[in-house]
C-alpha cells in the first residue's frame, strides 16, 4: 500500500543504534494507515507479547482490537490478562518464535484454519526480540507487517516511530486506531 | 627377562643406527567388552543422516540481524529477501554458515582450554596418570565413549580425543570458507558436528581437571561457598581472578598454602575461574559473580590485583583496571592484551614493576610465578591504602550527583542498551525527586556492558551511577553456591534412569550458560523454583549456576540452600564450571547405557535418537550470549536435546522449530510392531527462544514430553504442563490433546473435565460408561512402543528392514 508523505512521520530512530541494514527500514506510519491497512487486510491478525504482563494500557487496547473483531495470537503469558478480560486468543502456548516460523511457512492454515495471515500487528514485545521475528517476516515471506510499539522496529514494513519519550502519545496512537475501525 | 614397555625412542645397545619406535603401549588386553558401533571418531559425513532427520523435522529458523555479507574482498554484498551475493550465497546459507562459524568459536574456545590444561598436566604428572572419578562412576568419559569409541584410562589417552577433535574444528573451518556449501542444511550438520566436537572437549578439560587437581568426584553433598560482594573481607589484600582456566589461578592457592598465609588474603572470582577456584580449594575461595560483574567490581576498587585468563573477559580490561590503578595480570595466550611479556623475569622485577605503577599490568603466561607474583603485588597496593580503598564508585555523593544533573535525556544510551533500560527515566526522577531508587532498580537488570557511556554525549559515567545508586544492596550482597560437583554417579543414574524414561520424574531441567537476562536475575530463580518443587530434576552449571547463588529468599537463603544437591526429583545440582556442562549430555548417555543397556561406544546416532525418544531433558539458557553457548545448545541439539533461550538468544539468528500441522513429519519406526507410526509433536523444537518468565516456565514443562512417555509418565508430564500453561497463561494450553493417547495420560484430577473438552472441542469419540477414549488420538498406547528414527537402529533391533 502506497502511504502518502502526509501520514509518514519524520524518520524514526531504530531501538538499537547498530541495527544497520542495506535494505529496506519500516515506513514510520501515523494511525489512520494501520487503520486502512486492517480494512483492507483479508486475514488480519494481532500477535501480543509479554509486556502485556506490565502494561495494564496495552491490555486495554489489546481487548479493544479484540472487540473489533481482530483476532489474537497471545505470546510470552499475555494471555492470561487477556483472558481475564474476556478476550479468547487463538493460540496461548506457542512462543513469538513458533508463531513466525508458522507464519513463514506458505502452507499453514492459521490457527483458525482460514489461511495464512495477510497482515500482521504486532503490540507488547521485548524491542530486540521482536526485531528478530520482523527480520525473518521482511526476508523470507511477504507478509505485511505493523509494529504498533513505543520502539521503531526497522524490520517491520510499516512501525509507529519512536514514542519512547512520549508513552502518552503512543497510548493515544493505538486508542486511534482501535477507535477507527 | 621382562622387559617394560614405554612410549619414545630407544637405542639398542650395541645395534648401531638402530632404534625402535613405541608409539602407544596397550597395557591389557581389551576389558572392554563393547564391540565398536558404526561411527568412532567420525568426519563430517558420517552423521550428517541422522541430522538430516532432525533438520527435517526441525527445520532451521534464521533471523537475520545484518542482510549484508562482508567477509570477502568481492562484497560486501546485499542479501536481503535471500538474494545472493558475489559468491553465489544466499542468506539462509550465509547466516547457517555464520552460526557455523560461532559453534567453531565455541568449541576452539573449550578445545583451546583442554588442550592447554592436558598438556600441562601431561608435563607435570605424566601420560599414565589414571582417570579416577571415584568409586561411583565406572561409567567415565561418556560422550569420549560414544563419539570418538575410545575408553579413556590416563590422562595421555584423553590425547586421542583430543587430538580427533582438533582435526574436526579444521575440516568444519574449512567449510566456512567461500566458496563451499550452498546448502544451509549442510551447514547446519556441520554447526551440529562441531558442536557435538565441543562436548567431546569439554569433557577432556573437565576430566583433566577433576582428577588432576582432585575436584569433586561425582559427589552430590558438596560443601556450600560464599558469593557476592558483602562475602570479601575488605580488610585484607584482595586478588581477583576472571575467566576459564584454572590453571593459572590455582598455583595462587598453593603458594599461599605452602607458605601458611592463606588466611592473611581474600581470593574471589568472577565467571567459571571462580566456579573451578572454589572446586579445587575445597570452597576456601570465594565468588565475586558472574561475567557481569566485571566493571561492577573493578569499579568499585575493591581488588588490589586482578589476574585474567581467557574467555568472555571484558577486552578493555586492562583500561578498566588501569583506569582504578589496579595491576592487571594477563595469563593466556589467547588474551596477552598487549602486554610485555614477563615470562623471563625474576619475580621481584615483575613485583616492582606493578607496584610502582611503571607498568599497568604484565603478560605471565606461567602458572608458578603467577602464584608468587599476584600475593605479593596484593599486598603491596594494600599496605599503600590500608585497607582504606579509594574508590566506592564515586569519592562522594556530591560527585554522583554532579554526574546524574548532567544528563539531559537525550536517550543515546537508551537507544544503545541491549536491554534499552530507561536510564533517561531513572535520572530524571533522581534529578526531579533526589530519589535514586528507579537508578538503583536498573541496577538488578543491568549487565554493565557499558556500551551506554560510549553513547553519552555528555560522557557520564552511567554504570558508576547505576551501581552506586544500589551502592548498600551490591556492595552487602551474600550468598551461597553450591561447589560444582563434577559428573552425576553411576548409582544415581541407576535411580533416576527407569522413572526419567517411563516419565514418572517428569523431566530434567539443566540451567546452562550466560547472564545476558531479560530481566532482573532474580527470574531465574522464580521459574527454576517451580520445577525443583515439582520435582523434577534441576542442574545448574556456569553463571547460571552462579546467579542462583546470589539470589536470596525472605528468609535469606539461595536455593541452594533449600534443595539437596542429588541428580534426583527435587534436586539441584550444580555441576560446575562451563567444560562441567559435559556432564549434563552425560548424564544423558549414561541414561541410555546404564539403565537401557545401550552401547555406547562409535555409536553417537542410537544414542542421540535414544535420548530424543525416550529422555526427557530440556536445556535451558536464560541469558545465553556467548558463542560457547551457542556451541554447548547446538551440541544438546545434535543429542537430541531440546533447548530454551531468553529472548536474547534469538539473536543467534537461528532455531531448529518443528510444525505441529506438517503431520507428515512427525512419524518413528515403532520395533515392537513392525511398523512406522504417526507419533505426537514431542518434542515439537528443538532451540526455541522465549520472551517472559511465563512462558520459560511452560515451554520447559511441555518440552519434556517424549515419545515413549508411560501412561503414568504421560499423566504425570501432562499434569504439570496443564497446571503451569493455566497458573501462567490463564487457560489449558493450545495443543494439549495432542499428546494424549489414551484416558490413562490425562490427569487424574480433570480427567472428566478434559474428557468432555475432547468431545466437545475436537470430536473426540468417548466411551461414557467406561470413561474411555474410543476414537480420536494421533497414536493408542502400547506399552511395549519402541520408537527409533534412525534405518540402521530399526534393523539392528527388529532383524529386517524398516518398513517404508
Amino acid at each position: 500500500m502506497a502511504v502518502k508523505k502526509e501520514d509518514k512521520f519524520p524518520v524514526a530512530r531504530r531501538y538499537q543504534i547498530a541495527d544497520v541494514q542495506v535494505s529496506r527500514e519500516a515506513t514510520a506510519v501515523k494511525p489512520q494507515v494501520v487503520v486502512n491497512l486492517i480494512k483492507k487486510a483479508k486475514h488480519p491478525v494481532l500477535i501480543t507479547g509479554g509486556q502485556l504482563l506490565k502494561d495494564e494500557k496495552l491490555v486495554e487496547i489489546a481487548v479493544k482490537f479484540y472487540e473489533k473483531g481482530i483476532p489474537i495470537i497471545a505470546t510470552g503469558g499475555s494471555s492470561k490478562p487477556l483472558i481475564e478480560k474476556g478476550v479468547k486468543p487463538h493460540s496461548v502456548v506457542f512462543t513469538l518464535h513458533q508463531v513466525t516460523q508458522f507464519l513463514l511457512d506458505e502452507e499453514w492454515k492459521g490457527f483458525d484454519e482460514k489461511g495464512n495471515y495477510d497482515l500482521v500487528l504486532f503490540m507488547g514485545f521485548l524491542p530486540y526480540y521482536l526485531s528478530r521475528m520482523l527480520s525473518a517476516l521482511k526476508h523470507f515471506s511477504k507478509i505485511t507487517t505493523v509494529a504498533l510499539e513505543e520502539f521503531y522496529q526497522p524490520h517491520a514494513k510499516f512501525s509507529f516511530t519512536n514514542l519512547t519519550a512520549n508513552k502518552d502519545m503512543y497510548y493515544s496512537m493505538l486508542e486511534e486506531i482501535v477507535n477507527n475501525l | 627377562m621382562a622387559f617394560e614397555l614405554r612410549e619414545g625412542i630407544f637405542a639398542i645397545d650395541e645395534m648401531r643406527n638402530v632404534s625402535i619406535k613405541i608409539g602407544k603401549v596397550i597395557e591389557e588386553a581389551e576389558e572392554w567388552a563393547e564391540e565398536m558401533g558404526p561411527t568412532p571418531k567420525p568426519g563430517i559425513i558420517e552423521l550428517r543422516k541422522w541430522d538430516m532427520k532432525l533438520l527435517e523435522r526441525y527445520e532451521p529458523f534464521y533471523a537475520p540481524v545484518q542482510d549484508f555479507c562482508n567477509l570477502c574482498t568481492m562484497g560486501p554484498c546485499d542479501l536481503s529477501q535471500n538474494k545472493k551475493g558475489a559468491c553465489g550465497i544466499d542468506l539462509k546459507t550465509a547466516k547457517a554458515r555464520l552460526v557455523t562459524i560461532a559453534c567453531c568459536i565455541g568449541a576452539a574456545s573449550h578445545g583451546g582450554h583442554a588442550r592447554h590444561l592436558l598438556d600441562h598436566l601431561i608435563e607435570e604428572l605424566g601420560e599414565d596418570y589414571p582417570i579416577d572419578l571415584g568409586g561411583n562412576v565406572n561409567v567415565e568419559a561418556p560422550i569420549i565413549r560414544t563419539v570418538v569409541g575410545i575408553r579413556p584410562r590416563t590422562l595421555g589417552d584423553l590425547r586421542e580425543a583430543m587430538e580427533w577433535a582438533e582435526k574436526e574444528l579444521m575440516r568444519v573451518l574449512h567449510a566456512t570458507h567461500i566458496g563451499n556449501e550452498e546448502s544451509y542444511l549442510d551447514y547446519e550438520s556441520k554447526a551440529m558436528h562441531i558442536s557435538m566436537v565441543d562436548h567431546v572437549v569439554m569433557e577432556i578439560a573437565d576430566i583433566a581437571q577433576i582428577v588432576a587437581y582432585n575436584m569433586p568426584k561425582a559427589e552430590p553433598n558438596v560443601p556450600l561457598t560464599d558469593t557476592g560482594f558483602g562475602i570479601v573481607d575488605k580488610n585484607k589484600p584482595v586478588i581477583v581472578v576472571v575467566g576459564h582456566n584454572v590453571l593459572y589461578s590455582k598455583p595462587i592457592l598453593d603458594y599461599l598454602e605452602e607458605m601458611g598465609r592463606l588466611d592473611d588474603f581474600e581470593i574471589a572470582g568472577l565467571c567459571c575461574t571462580a566456579h573451578d577456584m572454589t572446586r579445587v580449594s575445597g570452597g576456601r575461595a570465594k565468588i565475586f559473580g558472574p561475567i557481569s560483574y566485571q566493571l561492577r567490581v573493578i569499579r568499585s576498587g575493591i581488588p588490589d590485583v586482578m589476574i585474567s585468563d581467557e574467555q568472555c573477559i571484558r577486552a578493555d580490561l586492562l583500561q578498566a583496571c588501569k583506569a582504578m590503578g589496579i595491576p592487571l595480570i594477563a595469563t593466556s595466550d589467547a588474551a596477552a592484551r598487549g602486554l610485555p611479556d614477563a615470562s623471563d623475569w625474576p619475580v621481584e622485577k615483575i613485583v616492582n614493576a606493578l607496584i610502582s605503577g611503571e607498568l599497568p599490568g604484565v603478560f605471565l603466561p606461567v602458572p608458578e610465578k603467577v602464584g608468587q607474583v599476584a600475593p605479593l603485588v596484593a599486598e603491596a597496593i594494600f599496605k599503600k591504602h590500608g585497607g582504606n580503598r579509594k574508590y566506592r564508585f564515586f569519592a562522594n555523593d556530591e560527585e554522583l550527583w554532579n554526574e546524574i544533573n548532567k544528563c539531559t535525556q537525550c536517550m543515546s544510551c537508551v537507544f544503545t542498551c541491549p536491554h534499552n533500560l530507561r536510564i533517561d527515566q531513572g535520572m530524571a526522577h533522581a534529578q526531579k525527586t533526589k530519589d535514586l531508587s528507579k537508578l538503583a532498580k536498573l541496577e538488578e537488570q543491568c549487565i554493565a556492558c557499558g556500551k551506554c557511556e560510549q553513547a553519552c554525549p555528555k560522557n557520564i559515567k552511567i554504570i558508576n551511577v547505576i551501581m552506586a545508586s544500589n551502592f548498600d544492596r551490591l556492595y552487602n550482597k551474600k550468598g551461597k553456591m553450591r561447589v560444582g560437583r563434577g559428573p552425576i554417579q553411576d548409582t544415581e543414574i541407576r535411580n533416576v534412569g527407569q522413572p526419567i524414561v517411563m516419565g514418572q520424574i517428569p523431566g530434567v531441567i539443566a540451567a546452562v550458560g550466560c547472564v545476558n537476562y531479560p530481566d532482573e536475575a532474580k527470574s531465574l530463580r522464580e521459574i527454576l523454583e517451580e520445577f525443583v518443587k515439582r520435582r523434577y530434576i534441576v542442574v545448574t552449571s556456569g553463571c547460571h549456576a552462579m546467579t542462583l547463588g546470589m539470589i536470596t529468599d525472605e528468609e535469606g537463603q539461595t536455593l541452594y540452600e533449600k534443595t539437596p544437591g542429588d541428580f534426583d526429583a527435587g534436586g539441584l545440582a550444580n555441576v560446575g564450571s562451563c567444560v562441567a556442562n559435559s556432564h549434563i549430555a552425560g548424564a544423558a548417555i549414561k541414561i541410555a547405557n546404564i539403565f537401557a543397556m545401550r552401547p555406547l561406544r562409535g555409536n553417537y546416532a542410537e544414542i542421540a535418537d535414544y535420548v530424543l525418544n525416550r529422555v526427557g531433558a530440556v536445556g535451558f539458557s536464560w541469558g545465553p550470549y556467548s558463542h560457547k553457548a551457542a556451541a554447548i545448545a547446538t551440541g544438546f541439539n545434535r543429542l537430541g536435546v531440546p533447548v530454551v533461550v531468553g529472548p536474547h538468544g534469538a539473536k543467534y539468528r537461528r532455531a531448529y522449530l518443528g510444525k505441529y500441522f506438517k503431520k507428515e513429519k512427525w512419524w518413528v519406526y515403532d520395533i515392537k510392531t513392525r511398523s512406522k507410526v504417526p507419533i505426537e509433536p514431542a518434542p515439537d523444537a528443538l532451540l526455541v527462544a522465549v520472551e517472559t518468565k511465563e512462558e520459560a516456565i511452560v515451554q520447559l514443562a511441555r518440552l519434556c514430553i517424549r515419545p515413549n512417555d508411560t501412561s503414568l509418565g504421560r499423566q504425570i508430564k501432562l499434569t504439570h504442563y496443564l497446571e503451569l500453561s493455566q497458573k501462567y497463561l490463564g487457560k489449558l494450553p493450545d495443543d494439549w490433546h495432542l499428546f494424549v493417547r489414551s484416558e490413562a495420560d490425562l490427569p487424574l484430577k480433570m480427567k472428566d473435565e478434559l474428557l468432555h473438552i475432547l468431545e466437545s472441542e475436537y470430536g473426540w469419540k468417548i466411551d461414557w460408561d467406561k470413561k474411555k477414549i474410543l476414537e480420536g488420538p494421533i497414536r493408542k498406547y502400547d506399552a511395549g512402543f519402541n520408537p527409533t528414527i534412525v534405518e540402521e537402529v530399526y534393523e539392528k533391533y527388529a532383524g529386517e528392514k524398516p518398513p517404508q
